[in-house]
């Protein structure tokens, strides 16, 4: 817990430098609050790991959005980029011993070079084309790595594929925590997934609040525009592409780590769906949004496994209605909500918007 | 030698063929509307659900079948119009193209999802289906792969000539060339929207049932031959129907060229190789025209 405190509180100095506003610096103590007291409040071992797997869901979410809702990317490879970080953790622990903590960073750097070599391909073209053309190469890897059945190695006297096939790679290693703390083994691994989590929101805000955060925007908003004002379209993308890949990588690696497994599962469409789902309902291209869609996502998605088969069904019909009934997202709808009220409360006396502004709104991620 | 060759362009021309239907279905709505439907995987699937239900539970003949999957991808593509397309048009412009992506990407999972709980996820037999085959000659053909080939021709001429001769056909191209000036000549543009959604609701239904024949019947049915159709529908330009076509023939020739000498697993991604190719080459796709944007 001493780690998620001490990662924790760079987030906020480091921040000030950019300016942060106050509605997020309160935000982000109170998440930090919840975060720490969290281990304390939960003693159910599942609802637990459902955290931690929450929070990867979070990590991705918020590379995805830092592509689409902030740069204008429709990227579809965001989980082959996952995968791929934590299939270069795996393998590297699998066929050279290494330790998973010296692995991730070379698996993550692993999915920039592959993020870079799909950009490369990809970005050039811009709206849709991108959509499908990185959708046709996540499908195109999950197909390869599922059909591979040539052997590679032998373990013992069972033949492994180079990419593991269909079966992926499991017991390589772990984040050290079962030596270490024994049974309590998960609330380490949660230390650690907040403190990536919170990293990589952190480098996110950073990234988005910069001037190439400016710039990203503004191929967004109007691409025309921001090329004529001088800058280069091609580049910035692939610079934002191998950004989030980076963090996206390095996720994955946790993820890998986390669960000492890694298969195609997560190339699965269902899984793309899950964190497009999770953007769309928190609210595109804002900053909390990502976190929000993940605790609201998440919680349905509970409720709904109580009724089993219908959880997929209900998972479309959600993202399809929140597309339709709230663009903006949950977000979105909380800051018209927020508008409403302050216009409201401004008609009778004239105190300032923005005061209101901040009183009206505690954190949408209280819970 | 000549056995194999012609078994690799009979597979090749029939997996055209489906392609080019499952293609022209999805670039008629991208070229008109600016749309690209992801729920197209799961309306072909339920194409191929209720010709199997009018065939084989209700026991009436085959023609009924292919009617049934007609109307039933045409009103998919009404309710798809209604609840979801209409809806989003009346927000911001700029924000509709990846909006009803990502809708119809939900409604597309919910209608697999929802086949799935109705008709179970075991495979089922699509009744539609000829045994034997032609002999001309050296030559064996068979009567299958032929109705597929002939079904797909004949749809195509439909649809070429209710795009070239009808009423709606010219409302629907003066729609595709230039929304604005379309609705100012006083083309009921919202209308055009619904009529195209449902012609290829009713392409998709009848492209279920001929994938589904050569295959089973399963919830992910569509998604195979829509992925692959997205891929020719790029390279061919998006909204660019003959090249649609010509992509869809050409790819899948390639595609069954590649699976007899490399082996199954290497003929998407080997398309994939094409096409990226192709992109680089020329990024709005071989009979695309570069879009001229004015701010």
């Amino acid at each position: 817990m001493t780690d998620t405190r001490s990662m924790s509180l760079p987030t906020m100095s480091r921040s000030s430098m950019f300016r942060l506003a106050r509605t997020d610096l309160a935000i982000t103590l109170l998440l930090i609050a919840v975060a720490i007291a969290l281990p304390f409040i939960v003693d159910s071992r599942y609802i637990l790991g459902q955290i931690v797997l929450a929070l990867f869901y979070a990590t991705i979410a918020s590379q995805w959005n830092l592509l689409f809702g902030f740069s204008g990317i429709f990227s579809l490879a965001q989980m082959a980029i996952f995968a791929f970080g934590g299939y270069a953790t795996a393998m590297i622990c699998f066929y050279f011993g290494w330790n998973v903590w010296a692995a991730l960073v070379p698996g993550a750097l692993g999915a920039v070079l592959f993020s870079l070599v799909v950009g490369l391909a990809c970005l050039r073209l811009t709206g849709v084309y991108v959509a499908l053309l990185t959708l046709a190469i996540a499908q195109a890897m999950y197909l390869l790595i599922v059909t591979d059945t040539e052997c590679f190695v032998m373990v013992g006297s069972v033949c492994r594929q180079f990419t593991g096939g269909a079966v992926g790679f499991a017991r390589f290693g772990d984040l050290g925590t079962r030596a270490l703390l024994k049974t309590h083994w998960l609330v380490g691994n949660y230390a650690i997934i907040s403190v990536l989590f919170a990293i990589t929101m952190l480098f996110t805000y950073v990234i988005v609040k910069s001037p190439i955060g400016l710039a990203f925007r503004a191929l967004k908003d109007n691409p025309g525009y921001a090329v004529a004002r001088g800058v280069n379209r091609f580049q910035a993308q692939l610079l934002v592409f191998g950004i989030s890949a980076f963090f996206t990588g390095l996720a994955g690696g946790f993820y890998a780590a986390h669960f000492q497994a890694i298969g195609p599962g997560v190339l699965s469409m269902s899984q793309l769906m899950f964190i497009i789902a999770i953007v769309v309902v928190g609210g595109v291209g804002t900053f909390w949004g990502p976190l929000v869609g993940t605790v609201v996502l998440v919680l349905a998605d509970e409720l709904m496994r109580e009724s089993g088969e219908f959880r997929t069904l209900g998972l479309g019909l959600i993202i399809a209605l929140s597309v339709v009934l709230m663009p903006k997202g949950l977000v979105g709808r909380f800051g018209d909500l927020v508008g409403w009220l302050t216009r409201r409360r401004a008609e009778p006396g004239d105190s300032k918007p923005t005061d209101s502004r901040i009183v009206q709104s505690p954190p949408p991620t209280g819970k | 030698m000549t056995d194999v060759l012609m078994a690799i362009l009979v597979a090749g021309f029939t997996s055209g063929a489906l392609y080019a239907l499952a293609t022209v279905g999805l670039s008629l709505v991208w070229g008109s509307m600016g749309m690209l439907n992801m729920a197209h995987a799961a309306m072909l699937t339920l194409g191929g659900y209720v010709a199997f239900t009018v065939i084989t539970s209700l026991g009436l003949p085959i023609a009924l079948g292919f009617a049934g999957a007609i109307l039933a991808g045409a009103a998919a593509g009404a309710i798809l119009y209604f609840a979801i397309v209409r809806n989003l048009l009346k927000n911001d412009k700029s924000t509709f193209e990846a909006n009803v992506m990502i809708a119809t990407v939900g409604v597309g999972i919910a209608l697999e999802n929802a086949i799935l709980l109705t008709y179970g996820g075991q495979p089922l037999k699509q009744p539609v289906s000829i045994a034997g085959v032609l002999r001309i000659g050296p030559l064996t053909l068979p009567w299958q792969n032929l109705l597929i080939i002939a079904v797909v021709v004949v749809m195509m001429v439909a649809v070429s000539l209710a795009l070239g001769r009808t009423r709606m056909g010219r409302a629907i191209r003066a729609t595709a060339q230039n929304r604005d000036a379309a609705q100012l000549m006083g083309v009921a543009v919202n209308r055009v929207y619904l009529q195209v959604l449902m012609l290829s609701g009713a392409l998709a239904g009848i492209c279920g049932v001929m994938v589904s024949s050569m295959t089973q019947l399963s919830p992910p049915l569509g998604n195979d031959p829509m992925l692959k159709a997205f891929i020719m529908c790029v390279v061919a330009g998006l909204g660019n129907l003959p090249g649609a076509v010509a992509a869809a023939l050409g790819l899948a020739l390639l595609e069954s060229f590649v699976q007899y000498a490399l082996g199954a697993r290497w003929g998407f991604p080997s398309l994939l190789f094409v096409v990226i190719a192709v992109l680089i080459w020329r990024p709005s796709g071989l009979f695309g025209r570069a879009e001229i944007r004015r701010m």
